[in-house]
């Protein structure tokens, strides 16, 4: 069935990711307008805006399952892209949608399912034969069962949520003592988070490295890799940079990690686009932890080194299409690396600051790529994610790679919030991340300071206090703020300094 | 512009972890690096806003906050506090400092805005430093906020279910004067 008009089940970046393979297929697009951003850039980009700016249910639209699917069906739209987050690993939203004969833009309700409860989806891996982190043999009741299941595997070991991802309801335990507390805050967390207060316990695998391999699967049965991502710059499991290939894997590995998540995706009949992640130890043994179901956040890398649109799969296979590509044609070129800027204080612990961007301005060029959600005057809300762009550079190596981030980074003005970038600025000067051996533990273990600055930035600022100090004090007309006059200051300085008042 | 107030020739801008960078006044407006001085200037454009332009170089800026003589600065992201002080406040402070003894209350503040899911010391409580003491929900994680000190809680400010924004008062700590920093 060719999809004509496809009903965008999500906002943000993701939203324009996916409106703008749309435009290059000729299919029409849907955006959904609520009241919480009514003037946010997807919104102008889709062809068709459905106003749900006067539901006054209590359920975000994009978390309303019976809500998209009138919305859906009221559009004459004849398929549902979930993106990412939000409904886009619900099994339940999956069959809704099929049920009712809209296209669902994914897997099977089915490898949804499967994959989404990670104690099913360790039982399946562990039927294949893919190496996993010994634990528990199903859920976890309470905190003694946990208890005696990490005494058997030995400490440490990690509780999980069996609905999990994304790093919530999931805590290391490195003590016995520490395990009533843990199990309660991890199973707590989950119930919160996924509406599933079960969790399960693994060994827990110290320093390794977060490598996920993209799958691409037919209806058919055709399933191929698009090779890895290196994904192991995280904090609290959010990751902040990705890059693909990875510097710690050489071909072989490649190609039997790449096996070995072409044969979970068979097990669970798998279609659409999808991504196995492994954790790889420093002897380089690697272990399954889990499949997402989705298109994912950092999917730009992949498509970077190997020119496929993972969108544009995305829907042809939803639509019947065979899988044209076959594992042969895929050919790694280059390296791509991902930095996700996001609206965080990284002087204060990577806390959101979500405000109004008040200025924005990205670089653009041949090897550059930029996803946004936002434009200046957008605001990052506190009640989604606080990702501005992300910021995609290739290189002809990981050398090159890196030095052209370091440029770009650099390009990328911002004003309004605080943002990541300083970090990035760190990161791309650390030697463990220019050669290579950082791990899952590198922020917080191996870094001394979260962010970068030149020897004469601080210095710049000092003059700049004392340019203000002498205007406000030391000056015969001077009073301590010019409101009237003031042509330095931006209206959000302004404000800012109003409210100090 | 007016005229200087008075005859101050020098001012000192002190960073927070007490870096001192000296300045004349009336103030140059440019920074000497070894034997050059480079131009600075303070700009503001529709496209950028307030910008520094330096070595051809612009870095955005912001005054975060400002109360007599503390400002409180955003340079190319990154935030610096500054006190600036003339010959004779810094005279004033040395002496005041002299002989005054450091005090071991720490606070501990939210660091982002958000809900209070558990507190988990009471007043009273003993805790060591890196040891959780609250858990704060924001944009759906749940982060544990650790003390930052050996010591005892003399007071707790918050409440399970309870919003806080960012810099709210959470915990008073008394902290040991050992194994601190």
């Amino acid at each position: 069935m060719k999809i004509k008009r496809i009903l965008i089940a999500n906002r943000g970046e993701i939203a324009v990711r996916i409106i703008k393979t749309a435009r290059k297929m000729k299919i029409e697009t849907v955006a959904v307008k609520t009241s919480v951003e009514p003037n946010a850039l997807f919104l102008t980009m889709a062809d068709i805006v459905f106003d749900n700016t006067e539901d006054s249910t209590d359920i975000p639209v994009f978390l309303n399952i019976e809500r998209l699917v009138d919305i859906a069906l009221k559009t004459g739209s004849d398929a549902v892209h979930p993106g990412y987050g939000f409904l886009a690993e619900n099994a339940y939203f999956a069959q809704k949608c099929s049920d009712n004969g809209i296209v669902f833009i994914g897997p099977s309700p089915d490898s949804i399912y499967k994959m989404g409860n990670k104690t099913i989806a360790r039982k399946i891996a562990l039927a294949s034969g893919i190496p996993m982190a010994t634990g528990s043999q199903g859920n976890i009741g309470n905190e003694e069962e946990a208890a005696a299941v990490a005494e058997k595997i030995g400490y440490p070991v990690i509780i999980k949520a069996a609905s999990g991802g994304g790093g919530r309801g999931m805590r290391i335990v490195r003590r016995p003592d520490e395990m009533e507390k843990m199990f309660l805050i991890a199973s707590k967390e989950a119930e919160k988070a996924f509406n599933d207060p079960s969790v399960f316990v693994e060994k827990y695998i110290e320093n390794p490295k977060h490598i996920e391999f993209q799958i691409l699967g037919d209806q058919e049965g055709n399933i191929i890799h698009l090779g890895e991502r290196e994904c192991s710059i995280q904090r609290k499991h959010q990751k902040l940079l990705e890059e693909a290939p990875s510097p710690a894997l050489d071909n072989e590995l490649r190609s039997t990690m790449g096996q070995m998540a072409i044969k979970i995706a068979q097990a669970v009949r798998y279609y659409s686009a999808g991504t196995v992640e492994f954790l790889l130890d420093s002897e380089k043994n690697f272990y399954f932890m889990e499949m997402n179901t989705r298109i994912q956040v950092e999917h730009p890398v992949t498509e970077m080194i190997t020119g496929i649109d993972l969108i544009e799969q995305q829907i042809r296979i939803a639509s019947g299409e065979k899988l044209k590509i076959r594992q042969d044609d895929v050919k790694l070129k280059g390296w791509a690396i991902e930095c996700r800027i996001n609206a965080e204080d990284v002087q204060a612990g990577f806390a959101p600051d979500p405000g109004k961007i008040e200025k924005l301005s990205l670089p653009c060029g041949a090897n550059i790529r930029v996803d946004t959600g936002v434009e200046a005057g957008s605001s990052i809300i506190a009640s989604y994610d606080s990702m501005i762009a992300k910021l995609i550079v290739r290189g002809k190596d990981r050398k090159d790679a890196i030095r052209k981030t370091k440029l770009a980074l650099d390009k990328v003005w911002i004003k309004g919030s605080k943002t990541t970038l300083p970090f990035f600025r760190m990161l791309v000067r650390n030697t463990k991340f220019i050669d290579g051996s950082f791990t899952t533990a590198f922020i917080e273990k191996d870094l001394e300071k979260y962010y970068y600055n030149s020897e004469y930035e601080e210095m710049l600022a000092a003059w700049l206090a004392t340019k203000l100090f002498i205007e406000e004090n030391l000056l015969d007309n001077s009073i301590p703020v010019d409101f009237e006059n003031s042509k330095d200051m931006s209206p959000w300085l302004m404000n800012k300094r109003i409210n100090q008042f | 512009m007016g005229k200087p107030k008075t005859e101050i020739k020098k001012l000192y801008t002190l960073s927070s972890e007490n870096k001192r960078f000296s300045f004349t006044q009336p103030l140059k407006h440019s920074i000497r690096i070894g034997q050059r001085d480079y131009e600075v200037k303070l700009k503001s454009d529709e496209k950028h806003g307030t910008y520094i332009l330096w070595k051809n170089r612009k870095y955005p800026v912001e005054i975060v906050r400002s109360r007599q003589n503390r400002y409180e600065i955003l340079f190319n992201d990154i935030s610096y506090t500054f006190t600036v002080e003339t010959p004779f406040s810094m005279k004033r402070m040395k002496v005041l400092n002299t002989g005054k003894e450091k005090s071991n209350k720490v606070e501990l503040k939210a660091p982002m805005p958000g809900k209070i899911i558990d507190v988990l010391v009471r007043e009273g409580s003993s805790v060591l430093r890196g040891e959780p003491l609250v858990i704060l929900e924001a944009m759906k994680m749940q982060n544990e906020i650790q003390s930052p000190a050996n010591g005892k809680v003399t007071r707790v400010v918050v409440k399970s279910n309870s919003n806080v924004m960012k810099d709210d008062l959470l915990i008073e700590i008394l902290s040991d004067q050992t194994g601190n920093r």
